[in-house]
């Protein structure tokens, strides 16, 4: 299947910067919210908030050092 | 029937079908939160521009291509009917709250909901969301049901990009005149050859760079709603905020300086962003707008503090910094966040008079074009700098000289330099008789003495720049009402860079060939 096969999301993500990385940041992104309103404020919550937050702005330097 | 009616008609139906859509997924929000008596104000809401739009669109689904005098009224009316049907779920819930239907649960009334009973407030809120100005009609955001909280920053978010912008990435197909309206809505850059595709990445972009920004506020320190909300608004250079004295009410420097990478993104045009993620980061000192989006922000951060500090406002370098930074790049971003209110430190209005004129020049220019903000944008200044300067430089060179301006990696030819100058001029010059007109209006409403001018210059300048600070002017009490008639119009015009609004305009007083 095609990424632009998908349900929903596809035309979506056929849209992007062309990267499954930040297609992925795109879709977890959402999941990662909800969980926090869900559990609330605790270690894991914070640190996975936080490991997205730093791993977007790192790959988009990992990008740019790559290009 | 006139074809330009029929074109017309059949775009803004569509237009009133995509925020039908945004009506009808808001009814998640009152379900969540358990304010079912919201729920029916949001389905009528949403069925009114849905049966309106439906009509006209499959009436009209014939229609011709726009061309650009369409294109101008399409965006100039759309958004102002836009506007009007965005302001329905406030009065509609204002007055579920105020019958009390015992149906539907027993909602308190509060003097800030009550506000939106009259339709004037909850249009101007409608209108202050959607061009992302921030000005509003509440007193206190806090009491708010949660329901009308996220329509504000749903709106604000939404009309960051556009209103033109979502009904292309969700309704149009290649080739139906798409390009047309998107340039009619303040809008030139392409990503894509495609204007659909285009538009569909730019919102990819927006949405992956509204995660990032909730995830980040969050983990400084803002609860989960307020940084679902203040994410949205903060990166759509909105400024609404759910909480009584905007940002200052966490009076967290970590919140303060979280938000400015926030404000910032939102102001850097989209084309630039999809390079950078591209892997192109050259792009942030390579295009003329962003490179001055950093030198323009940090020459101001750094006047304005300066000013602040030296003029005893705070009394240490970084309570300066923190609020000058802050302050000047909310206003210059058009987002319009507050950080400096009495509740927690010195007011804005209170500031001293060259501290509050360094803001409101800040509101004057902008940001990017093609980004979220409002203003004359900086691409427009620097246009109009350069092309001053080579006017004036002209004379030192004989007549015989070919002399070409360089813009942005462009060589413009004489011809095209005088195209780009007269289209920056004549913004300019337009913005500034409406700043003018504006303010003449509010200083013979208001109460004599009760304001000085650099306030209601302010005032002005946040409402046609769409950015939301205020003086203190704005509120449903203290503004007048045909001061916010004005605004609506400031706002209005603010978005759409007054000339789609004055070609409608035209085309209503002298009926402008359409019928």
């Amino acid at each position: 299947m095609r990424i632009n096969e998908l349900p929903i999301v596809g035309e979506l993500l056929e849209s992007g910067a062309e990267d499954r990385i930040f297609d992925s940041l795109l879709l977890v992104g959402p999941l990662l919210i909800l969980v926090i309103a869900l559990v609330g404020r605790s270690v894991v919550t914070t640190g996975l908030a936080a490991a997205y937050v730093v791993f977007f702005v790192a790959y988009v330097l990992y990008r740019g050092i790559r290009h | 029937m006139n074809e330009a009616v029929e074109t017309i008609g059949r775009d803004l139906g569509r237009m009133f079908q995509a925020l039908a859509g945004l009506l009808f997924v808001s009814i998640l929000i009152p379900i969540v939160w358990g304010e079912y008596y919201a729920i029916p104000a949001l389905l009528v809401s949403g069925l009114i521009p849905f049966a309106i739009g439906y009509a006209l669109s499959s009436r009209f689904r014939k229609a011709t291509k726009p061309g650009k005098l369409h294109g101008m009224i399409i965006a100039a009316l759309g958004w102002f009917c836009v506007a009007i049907f965005g302001s329905l779920p406030f009065v509609l819930i204002a007055w579920t709250v105020e019958f009390a239907p015992p149906i539907l649960g027993e909602p308190s009334q509060t003097s800030t909901l009550a506000a939106f009973t009259n339709p004037l407030n909850a249009l101007f809120e409608s209108m202050s969301g959607f061009t992302g100005t921030g000005l509003t009609m509440t007193d206190n955001e806090e009491v708010l049901p949660r329901t009308l909280q996220w329509w504000r920053s749903f709106i604000e978010w939404v009309g960051g990009v556009g209103v033109i912008v979502l009904t292309t990435a969700i309704l149009a197909r290649p080739g139906s005149g798409s390009l047309t309206l998107y340039e009619s809505e303040a809008r030139s850059e392409r990503i894509h050859p495609s204007i659909v595709s285009t538009v569909q990445t730019i919102w990819w972009i927006f949405i992956l760079f509204t995660f990032v920004s909730i995830l980040l506020l969050w983990v400084v320190g803002m609860p989960i709603w307020g940084a679902i909300n203040h994410g949205m608004t903060g990166l759509a250079t909105g400024g609404f905020s759910i909480t009584d004295n905007s940002i200052a009410t966490y009076d967290s420097a970590a919140i303060d300086f979280a938000l400015l990478p926030i404000m910032l993104l939102g102001s850097i045009a989209f084309p630039v962003h999809y390079l950078i993620l591209r892997g192109d980061l050259r792009n942030l000192y390579a295009d003329l707008q962003t490179r001055w989006v950093f030198i323009y922000m940090g020459i101001g951060t750094a006047l304005l503090t300066a000013l602040v500090y030296v003029g005893d406002t705070y009394d240490s370098l970084f309570t300066a910094f923190r609020y000058g930074s802050f302050q000047f790049i909310s206003a210059a971003t058009c987002a319009g966040f507050q950080t400096a209110v009495d509740a927690t430190n010195v007011a804005l209005g209170r500031w001293p008079t060259q501290a509050q004129l360094t803001v409101s020049f800040g509101m004057l220019i902008g940001g990017a074009a093609g980004s979220t903000v409002g203003g004359i944008k900086l691409i427009r200044a620097l246009t109009l700098l350069k092309g001053i300067r080579f006017r004036i430089s002209d004379v030192f060179y004989p007549e015989t000289a070919v002399r070409r301006l360089r813009i942005n990696g462009r060589r413009l030819n004489e011809q095209e330099m005088r195209q780009e100058f007269e289209e920056a001029a004549i913004i300019t010059a337009l913005w500034l008789i409406f700043l003018g007109i504006g303010t003449f209006v509010l200083l013979l409403l208001l109460p004599q003495g009760e304001y000085t001018l650099e306030n209601v210059l302010f005032e002005v300048a946040s409402a046609q720049g769409n950015v939301g600070l205020s003086a203190g002017i704005t509120g449903p009490e203290s503004l007048p009402t045909l001061g916010k008639i004005m605004f609506l119009f400031n706002m209005w015009i603010g978005r759409l860079e007054i000339i789609p609004v004055l070609v409608l305009l035209r085309a209503g007083f002298r009926r402008g060939g359409l019928y």
